[in-house]
């Protein structure tokens, strides 16, 4: 009615000037139905997106913090790290808004503290209750000039958590920038979609109304961080790497080559990009030397060294990738391990007094409301609740392949197959015998082995036990003291090893047998990986993510393992492929194919073992 | 007004859809554009880098033997100009000529022993000769901004409106700029650190002007978007009074015999009011009347100014300090009638004085 009433008086007003009312343009159909589709497309996203809300400490008024987006439909939601540690202290119970209206208890998962990026988890209202989630799309196929909605609460204007819909161009694909010397943004995309303070971890989506990337923080800048035409959206492709760490619990650390590099001059045309300093580390063991010319990176051509931080920064620590360097007319492809960027320590910004005497932290409050009992702190995890589910997920899937926790006496495994470390192949047989309580004390264990007629034996845990006994046979890497690793995981679990020392670390990339010539990123597969630690040796258990024609693996069956006896020489791995019931239901592997660093030394067949 | 607002969407839509049929929203990206235009987009390095000020802007391309176009600013202030094309290629440049009148400087690759060609720039005699573009049209705008790219990096590509088409001139004082003719008023944030000397294109990719500096209205405490058109000129008098008329075409035709305009008179101080005020004591001391002095414009008013008043608006724009005012009153000559609002009590009255010559002054 009272929009009649202003209609009216509006005409008037007009007519009184002599005008005539401003009459509305005929609108061509194909508009209409181009904004019936971008309504209906918004109308189709928008459910999946989150207000995340918090505590005050100070006022105790639950306020807004930032945005997020629902990924699962268990209620799993990425926002921004910086969201979730809002208040000075990292929140590990929070609430969010979703656009039904309703207000959820929320939990923290996992964090990358360094990709500013948090995964949180929505408590269902009812039991049965399913989130609406959003479709994760490729964000390495966006190009610069493509348009994209960013939602999210910005000034936590929403009571009733609808999101605010902003669209706009993409401004450019693979920026790389730090933010505020805390956060390394990679390989992110530019929007210059109004993005406003409350719009941080909120999502980006594609036209097709696929999820692309996270909103993060702005540019710094002299204006105040308001729309400043420049919006930094983390890649999706980033976070799927930290995902799934991030699911199962972990404080996610980024990763360095252990070498810096530097553009050949700095002048004219691009030059080659060179290695400038090399540290103790995996690419020095791969033979990477100062002035090595990098050319390709994780499967990617290297032409810039701001190209080189873009494809280094989207990994986690302890990946594996491909690398490619040139030293005068060598080319040299190679794996090589990511160490990790940070001490572990320094991603949670610490509580209470700062040491230098800056303004005190807020203290953290502990855990509440209902989602406190998904919260288990421990150090160096982002919420150990989550990790445990993670490791009894893979444990009791990797359980239907055979339960060996019975089988604690001794172990003889019979092989077969080829010695590879000569210049042909030759054929050898050996046993591995591993006797419980087999050493000169009588109460800790002890492993014999022949191969090829040599005999290596190993008191594991003895302290008089020679060094070098721990990575025999010669060439290995420690295949004796792995096959003894591997019976204490199938044996004993999380109890064979060390104290906290046993732990899900989300997937990994892993390499099955190589070939002559060997295409990296071809056969390379992501598996589930536990860290563990026993007697001072580390080890990493793979495990098949899903079933697998091509190297004959069942998911969650165990694909591989590793241990590093000595920290400064290559370890031994072991691929695990052709697995055959042994009876009981348990099935062991028929073939392992044993490597240290990028050498093969054998390619075994189990053909016989008796295990009590 | 949701209607009114939907038909305005609508026709933003209908601008950005090209006339191709069977388009929708979704396919219609400025992809190809971009590409096409970033080959054309320089990088600019030079001198900054303290007081906040960046060592970094941006640049366009205009011919094959290397010059290019970018903002007259501090960051030309270098012996070691350095530009970024967008195959990453490092040239080190020297400045051509610059014009404070335009704001506008032209310098050029130096190629040193090997003479180079660059493939790809704008077609300046082509773009001298488009009209202005009118209110509403949608642009693009190409730029460096945060200094997010280096060498081979594409630039900053962003979308808008053309909000307005008029001069800047007449906010002096308000918005610091030199250049006084027209500028297309951006709705987009386009003006950031390092943007200045961007592209605005037309959303074919042709070039229609340069992105000016980061301009800060001080009263309201905003950033104003603009860019300067290449169609810009001004008239700026010599010391004959005679008008010279200065151009971007100008400078881009006479290249190294380019000579600048010469340096206007400054306008300040050069009309007398008689309002004596508070001492300005603090950043920002309201502009409070002292006293008026006698036979002065102010004492020959109708309604006339008494100590204590508070000066509030000039000819409708506020002055919240004694430095507005001033600078406010500096862009009349004598002879104008300005209008003022002061506070007196609780009352706003309306008090107009015609300004005179400076005293001293002869009176030919």
């Amino acid at each position: 009615m009272t929009k009649i009433y202003i209609a009216i008086g509006l005409t008037i007003a007009l007519m009184a000037v002599g005008m005539s009312p401003i009459r509305a343009v005929e609108v061509d159909k194909r508009l209409v139905e181009i904004e019936k589709k971008r309504n209906d497309l918004i109308n189709r996203i928008k459910p999946a997106v989150v207000s995340v809300m918090g505590r005050d400490p100070r006022t105790k008024n639950v306020i807004g913090l930032g945005s997020g987006v629902l990924i699962d439909d268990d209620g799993h939601a990425l926002t921004n790290f910086h969201v979730v540690t809002a208040f000075g202290y990292l929140a590990k119970t929070m609430q969010c808004g979703l656009p039904d209206g309703k207000l959820y208890d929320c939990v923290l998962v996992g964090t990358d503290a360094i990709g500013d990026i948090a995964l949180i988890k929505l408590l269902p209202a009812t039991p049965d209750q399913k989130f609406p989630k959003a479709t994760i799309g490729d964000s390495d196929k966006l190009k610069a000039g493509e348009w994209s909605f960013l939602m999210g609460n910005p000034f936590g204007l929403a009571y009733d958590f609808q999101p605010t819909v902003t669209f706009g161009l993409l401004s450019a694909t693979n920026r790389y920038q730090n933010v505020d010397g805390r956060f390394e943004y990679a390989n992110f995309i530019q929007v210059d979609t109004s993005a406003n303070p409350g719009n941080s971890g909120g999502p980006l989506f594609n036209m097709y109304g696929e999820l692309v990337g996270i909103l993060g923080a702005g540019p710094s800048s002299r204006r105040i961080r308001m729309n400043s035409g420049a919006g930094f959206c983390i890649s999706i492709n980033m976070v799927k790497n930290f995902l799934p760490g991030m699911r199962a619990g972990l404080a996610m650390d980024h990763a360095t080559l252990g070498a810096a590099m530097e553009s050949e001059n700095d002048d004219g045309v691009l030059s080659r990009v060179l290695v400038k300093s090399v540290i103790t580390s995996d690419a020095q063991r791969r033979g990477l030397e100062v002035g090595d010319q990098l050319t390709n990176f994780a499967g990617k051509p290297v032409f810039t060294v701001n190209a080189f931080k873009n494809l280094l920064g989207q990994f986690p620590r302890g990946w594996r990738v491909p690398m490619t360097y040139r030293r005068e007319a060598n080319r040299v492809e190679t794996l090589v391990r990511l160490m990790g960027a940070t001490q572990r320590e320094v991603d949670e910004p610490k509580e209470g007094k700062d040491p230098k005497g800056g303004p005190a932290r807020p203290v953290a409050p502990p855990p509440s409301g209902p989602a406190a009992k998904f919260y288990v702190e421990k150090k160096n995890f982002a919420n150990y609740y989550y990790n445990d589910l993670a490791q009894k997920r893979v444990l009791s899937k990797h359980t239907e392949y055979g339960d060996f926790s019975k089988m604690t006496g001794d172990w003889t495994i019979r092989l077969g197959g080829k010695l590879l470390t000569g210049v042909a192949p030759k054929p050898i047989t050996g046993a591995i015998a591993i006797r419980e309580k087999g050493s000169a004390d009588g109460t800790s264990p002890k492993v014999l082995a022949d191969i090829d007629g040599l005999d290596f034996p190993l008191e594991p845990l003895s302290t008089k036990e020679k060094p070098e006994a721990f990575r025999d046979p010669p060439d290995s890497g420690g295949f004796v003291l792995a096959m003894y690793h591997y019976r204490q995981f199938l044996v004993y679990g999380e109890k064979g090893f060390s104290k906290d020392q046993f732990y899900h670390v989300g997937v990994e990339p892993f390499f099955p047998p190589l070939g002559d010539k060997p295409n990296y990123m071809k056969s390379m597969v992501l598996a589930e990986v536990f860290y563990t630690k026993h007697a001072g040796v580390p080890g990493r258990f793979y495990f098949a993510t899903e079933d697998d024609i091509v190297n004959g693996w069942k998911r969650g069956q165990l694909i591989g393992m590793e241990i590093e006896p000595d920290k400064d020489e290559d370890g031994c791995e072991i691929v695990f492929s052709d697995y055959k019931d042994i009876g009981g239901g348990r099935q062991l592997p028929g073939k392992m194919h044993v490597r240290r660093g990028m050498k093969k030394y054998a390619d075994f067949i189990i053909t016989s073992a008796t295990l009590k | 007004m949701k209607r009114l607002l939907t038909i305005t969407a609508l026709a933003i839509v209908l601008a950005l859809v090209p006339a191709r049929r069977g388009h929708t929203q979704t396919d219609v990206t400025f992809t190809k554009i971009g590409e096409e235009v970033n080959q054309k987009v320089i990088k600019v390095f030079g001198a900054g880098g303290f007081k906040g000020l960046a060592s970094y802007g941006s640049g366009v391309l205009i011919d094959k033997e290397g010059h290019f176009l970018t903002i007259n600013s501090h960051i030309l202030d270098t012996r070691d100009l350095r530009i970024h094309t967008y195959d990453g290629t490092k040239h080190h440049c020297d400045v051509v000529c610059r014009e404070p009148e335009l704001d506008v400087a032209l310098c050029k690759i130096k190629w040193g022993a090997r003479q180079g060609e660059i493939e790809h720039y704008f077609d300046l005699q082509t773009a001298f000769k488009r009209p202005p573009l009118p209110t509403g049209t949608n642009v693009l705008a190409f730029n460096n901004m945060f200094q997010l790219a280096v060498r081979d990096d594409a630039m900053t590509m962003q979308r808008g409106v053309v909000a307005s088409y008029a001069p800047l001139y007449g906010r002096i004082g308000v918005f610091d700029a030199a250049y006084r003719g027209n500028v297309y008023v951006i709705d987009a944030i386009t003006n950031n650190p390092g943007s200045g000397g961007g592209a605005i294109t037309t959303r074919k990719g042709e070039l229609i002007g340069l992105i000016g500096k980061e301009l800060r209205n001080e009263l309201t405490n905003t950033w104003i978007n603009y860019a300067i058109p290449l169609n810009a000129y001004t008239e700026v008098p010599d010391k004959d009074g005679k008008k010279i008329r200065v151009s971007i075409a100008d400078m881009v035709k006479l290249k190294e015999n380019y000579r600048p305009a010469p340096k206007r008179e400054l306008a300040k101080n050069t009309s007398y009011h008689g309002i004596i005020l508070v001492p300005n004591v603090v950043e920002r001391t309201p502009p409070y009347v002292e006293e008026i002095l006698p036979g002065s414009p102010a004492d020959r008013a109708t309604t006339k100014l008494k100590p204590d008043d508070l000066i509030v608006y000039v000819e409708g724009l506020p002055v919240p300090d004694i430095n507005s005012f001033n600078n406010i009153l500096a862009t009349y000559g004598p002879g104008a009638e300005i209008k003022l609002e002061v506070q007196r009590g609780d009352k706003l009255t309306s008090v107009t004085v015609k300004l005179d010559k400076p005293i001293g002054t002869s009176k030919k």
